[in-house]
């Protein structure tokens, strides 16, 4: 199964403040462990909401919102995508991680990913087909 | 080119686990495949009520795990799609296009920019740097084959 962990924001992440070279060592350090047990499949840090915009639709209205947002603790600063074999597997890989808050307090979310199996009826073979044809595609795009 | 996260905020059906409807599945494939022949397309995917979610809280070093469900639904995540453009105004545009039918025409989404290895400026040394790309390698790698 695959997980995506989120990487939650903090007053450092928000305000566009690099990650230490020591942190980053670690990271890295932790990344290579997590692509040598075959475990690690994505992951990436985003720009602080600063940066972001929010599109709010209601109807046919669109209304965009500038960043930055101020719910901090509930927004995101990275991902990571994993597949593991169980929720308990992807909480022990996790415990490991080096506190991406950089010595503050940090947190983490840890979200099963759908998998094409899960949408039952509503994937249609059709529409499967479409699936893998595209995930192919952008694959293909992405060499 | 940049990258960018569209996130898709979650709500109410998508924390009770409502899945989405044939109409919605068709229309959202419809527009991921916009986006994949506009060259856009890097990856996306579905998430989880946060029932089946876990988080880890450190503190001082020490994690602490906390089981779902978590009640802020708005703030939280439902999906997210990434795609590459050149700036974010192509993102907003695209994303103004979300299909209609996702919660019933009243979805949020917000758009964040993601880092490359040139923002990390210099406490990124060359042989981090190295390292990067051959775990991005290897991980795309992985990836592969993993989402049939």
């Amino acid at each position: 199964m695959r997980f995506m962990v989120i990487v939650k924001a903090n007053a450092k992440s928000e305000a566009g403040e690099m990650p230490s070279e020591q942190l980053l060592t670690e990271m890295g350090k932790f990344n290579e462990e997590l692509v040598k047990a075959g475990v690690m499949l994505a992951g990436e840090g985003l720009h602080p909401s600063s940066k972001g915009v929010r599109i709010r639709f209601e109807g046919d209205k669109r209304t965009i919102i500038d960043g930055p947002f101020a719910e901090t603790k509930e927004l995101i600063a990275g991902f990571w995508l994993i597949q593991v074999k169980s929720k308990e597997e992807a909480i022990e890989w996790m415990k490991r991680v080096p506190n991406p808050a950089d010595g503050g307090d940090g947190e983490i979310e840890i979200r099963q990913v759908f998998e094409a199996d899960d949408f039952g009826d509503a994937l249609t073979p059709e529409l499967r087909e479409q699936e893998n044809r595209l995930r192919a595609q952008v694959e293909a795009n992405q060499k | 080119m940049k990258k960018f996260m569209i996130i898709r905020k979650a709500d109410e059906e998508t924390e009770a686990g409502a899945m989405p409807s044939e109409q919605l599945v068709s229309d959202m494939m419809r527009y991921n495949e916009q986006l994949v022949e506009a060259g856009m397309m890097i990856g996306g995917d579905g998430l989880h009520p946060t029932s089946n979610a876990a988080r880890i809280r450190f503190h001082n070093g020490a994690p602490t795990v906390i089981d779902g469900p978590f009640t802020e639904a708005k703030e939280l995540i439902a999906g997210y799609t990434l795609v590459q453009a050149n700036s974010r105004d192509e993102v907003i545009e695209w994303a103004k296009r979300w299909p209609a039918s996702d919660a019933h025409g009243n979805v949020q989404l917000e758009i964040r920019q993601v880092y490359t290895v040139e923002d990390f400026g210099e406490a990124f040394s060359p042989e981090m740097r190295e390292l990067e790309e051959q775990l991005r390698t290897r991980s795309e790698e992985l990836a592969k084959g993993t989402n049939s």
